[in-house]
């Protein structure tokens, strides 16, 4: 039994770190916490670590990666939430199910460019009545000739505006007995005539999109797996990421500064009061989680197959109650001036607080939400019976 | 990162489970939580003929030379039958203090005596107040020639009642009163002078109060320095809390199964009830407090068992999972509605060693404390 990362696991470490350290600067930062998608020094930053082969450290040498295990990716995870740097997370979970399930010549056209930071990707899941139940998407794919013809619309593609190509699920048989057997999955040119990209922007000032498409004409070079085979092709994009957690510095750090806030600024005897024991529980939750989190992923990594089908949802789980938990109780730190907008008078550490808390309900619910993730923990893990 | 027991790691836990799934049933444990003593002593043979007291003490004292995490593997298969007996006290409170700090004699003398089964050790170090602070001992230990005679009462001391020994804290310096000038003394019970009580408790698992009445005990009998012990004390309690979660760990993992198999089983509205979203959601939650214990007991066992600091990983690891038993019970008792209440089921003997197990070597707020302390904020 051993709890240390490998010393290559380290390395990794501390080079993305030091990278970070060095190149995610304040202006990096600031379009990251704007929260209205990339902008022109985040790309930069994302060729830089492209360039590093920084994004894809679980992917084949030939593709830009540096073949190690998910722990590496955790690393990187952890590393780029702590950095506040750009979050390329679509680009390289599309990659790992292009590994599985892409053709050569896709994995040729694509890996590279996303291992480099060069092509960027949106997922186009989502649709007003298909949510949870992603098996429901309506959006039509027809065959015609050497292409297939999409109309439809999808919701909450947060990284649409920005990106080259959308990772589109479609409904390409509507007479398919189990609706999940009617699906495809095409890679969309987002340049392609017909797509219109409609800003939403969340109560955190978080920018998400409809994405609309009107006979747009995508070739059949660009359906991933087989036609009406896309159910297989999700399930390789969810479950191909594989591990369950990592190193939960960025968390930590959050916690680390607000007790710093805590004992250098607030002035009112709560920080002698229930503050200590908040804060404790906080970090302990945190701690725990991210023991879990490392069990999990390093099970992965040892090609084990982890009791209850996977700890990693176990561990998804208390992380998202704790971010809730966390920014909530810093809302209640910071009393009144927590409410205070940024640019505010009177506002305290940059209105992070405020902007995080507003963010946080969105943890719990996208990616799969909490209460789908318990419904497979209990059907999938416990093996408890379904309806 | 490889967070597997290792091949020697899974025979041990194999066998233990065998041979306690075999000796250890749910009748015995009821039967000993009447009985006098509160443990079987054919049983304890056995189990110091198998070597388990001596696990981890090295080979030249009469032990196997394993580690921490070994005993903690065994401590898991322990928590999971309810082990009845002066187990964890001699061992955990009386053993491994004495190999930490004990002189070559202290352990050429004890250590055999453990491992064969021969003695049973406890440690007595609350005090009225109840609580694992150094400010809270009173009990005095005066100098008196080759000697010191020991004045106090001490509560909640496990297994008193059938020790041969006690590992008590005394205050020998008389001015001071915080966490200077405190001494461990290995007391013989045959000693004259003290007075022990059990005491009746949620887990009926012998708790005692003990009195010491003039309790002469030789200078040799000193454990560590005198009027520095406090320093062994804290690492006798932090290894303690960690020791108790993996054994938690066990009960708990119990509690998760049975409760999964019950909810498969039990149909009403002609359904098994673990088609229900409530009841899925209640097994799942049980999990996550499950797993993250189990990550957390191991990981600051392995720091025990490889020398690596453990202090804060002691403080989080009892701090969750004392909040986290109690959860696992609690769901897991709503799980089974009724038939769980009734004592004569076996979850009742889980949800009253989860709450013994959770007040033992410090609960959560006493931890989150710890955890806050280091965090930053003054001490109390």
């Amino acid at each position: 039994m051993d709890f240390e990362l490998t010393p290559e696991e380290k390395a990794f470490q501390k080079e993305i770190r030091e990278f970070l350290d060095k190149e995610c600067n304040e202006h990096v930062v600031a379009e990251v916490l704007s929260m209205l998608g990339e902008g022109p020094y985040s790309k930069e930053l994302l060729l830089k670590m492209g360039a590093r082969r920084l994004l894809a450290p679980r992917w084949p040498v030939e593709y830009g990666g540096r073949a190690m295990g998910a722990m590496a990716e955790a690393i990187k995870v952890d590393e780029i939430n702590t950095h506040h740097a750009p979050f390329p997370l679509d680009g390289v979970e599309i990659g790992n199910s292009l590994l599985i399930v892409g053709n050569e010549e896709q994995k040729k056209r694509f890996l590279p460019g996303i291992a480099r930071g060069e092509i960027e990707f949106a997922l186009g899941y989502s649709e007003p009545n298909a949510g949870s139940d992603v098996a429901s998407v309506q959006l039509r794919a027809v065959e015609d000739g050497d292409h297939f013809i999409l109309n439809g619309q999808k919701i909450y593609n947060t990284e649409a505006h920005f990106s080259d190509y959308h990772w589109l699920l479609t409904r390409s048989d509507p007479n398919a007995v189990k609706k999940h057997r009617g699906l495809t999955l095409f890679m969309v040119d987002l340049k392609s005539p017909g797509i219109t990209i409609r800003p939403l922007i969340t109560m955190a000032g978080l920018r998400t999109n409809e994405v609309f498409y009107e006979d747009v004409k995508v070739p059949k070079a660009n359906m991933v797996g087989e036609k009406n085979g896309g159910w297989a092709v999700l399930m390789s994009a969810l479950y191909g990421s594989a591990g369950g957690g990592g190193p939960a510095t960025s968390t930590k750090r959050v916690i680390e500064n607000l007790v710093k806030y805590v004992l250098e600024e607030k002035q009112d005897a709560d920080k002698n009061q229930w503050i200590p024991e908040a804060m404790a529980d906080l970090y302990i939750r945190t701690h725990v989680g991210e023991l879990m989190g490392l069990r999990a992923t390093a099970l992965a990594d040892l090609k084990v197959s982890p009791p209850y089908g996977g700890g990693g949802a176990a561990s998804r789980l208390l992380g998202g109650d704790t971010r809730r938990l966390l920014y909530n109780i810093a809302m209640q730190i910071l009393g009144p001036y927590g409410q205070l907008a940024k640019d505010s008078k009177w506002a305290p550490l940059n209105g992070e607080i405020l902007r995080e808390y507003m963010d946080a309900p969105r943890w719990t619910i996208v990616h799969g939400s909490q209460e789908i993730q318990k419904l497979n923990i209990a059907t999938r893990g416990l093996g408890l019976p379904r309806k | 990162m490889d967070p597997r027991l290792s091949e020697e790691q899974e025979i041990l836990q194999k066998s233990a489970r065998d041979f306690l799934t075999d000796k250890c049933p749910k009748s015995l444990v009821r039967e000993m939580e009447k009985d006098e003593k509160g443990y079987s002593p054919q049983l304890w043979r056995e189990v110091a003929d198998l070597g388990w007291m001596g696990l981890a003490f090295p080979e030249k004292y009469s032990g196997s030379g394993m580690s921490f995490l070994d005993l903690s593997v065994l401590l898991e298969e322990m928590g999971r039958v309810c082990f009845p007996g002066p187990f964890f006290s001699t061992v955990i409170l009386g053993g491994l203090p004495i190999m930490d700090v004990g002189s070559d004699e202290q352990k050429q003398k004890y250590l055999p005596q453990i491992a064969s089964g021969k003695a049973i050790f406890t440690l007595a170090l609350t005090e009225s107040s109840g609580r694992y602070e150094a400010s809270s001992i009173k009990a005095r230990a005066t100098a008196d020639k080759n000697a010191y005679v020991i004045n106090g009462t001490k509560l909640f001391v496990p297994d008193a009642n059938v020790a041969d020994y006690i590992l008590c804290v005394a205050r020998t310096d008389e001015k001071s009163k915080g966490e200077e000038g405190l001494t461990i003394f290995i007391v013989d019970t045959k000693s004259p002078g003290i007075s022990t009580t059990v005491l009746k408790t949620i887990a009926r698992d012998k708790q005692c109060e003990v009195i010491f009445k003039q309790v002469k005990v030789p200078k040799e009998n000193i454990l560590g320095k005198l009027n520095q012990g406090w320093g062994e004390v804290q690492k006798i309690i932090e290894r303690a809390a960690i020791a108790k979660c993996c054994e938690m760990v066990g009960g708990m993992q119990v509690v998760l199964d049975m409760t999964v198999a019950y909810v498969k089983e039990r149909v009403q509205f002609d359904v098994p009830i673990g088609v229900f979203q409530a009841i899925q959601h209640h097994c799942v939650n049980m999990l996550v407090d499950v797993e993250g214990s189990r990550a957390a007991a191991y990981e600051a066992a392995w720091r025990v068992s490889t020398g690596r600091p453990y202090s804060s990983e002691a403080a989080i690891t009892k701090a969750w999972v004392s909040d986290a038993y109690y959860r696992v019970v609690t769901l897991g008792t709503q799980a089974h509605g009724g038939v769980a209440i009734i004592e004569d089921h076996d979850m009742p003997l889980y949800y009253r060693r989860a709450k013994a197990a959770e007040l033992a070597f410090g609960d959560a707020r006493f931890h989150r404390k710890t955890v806050a302390r280091k965090l930053g904020f003054a001490a109390e």
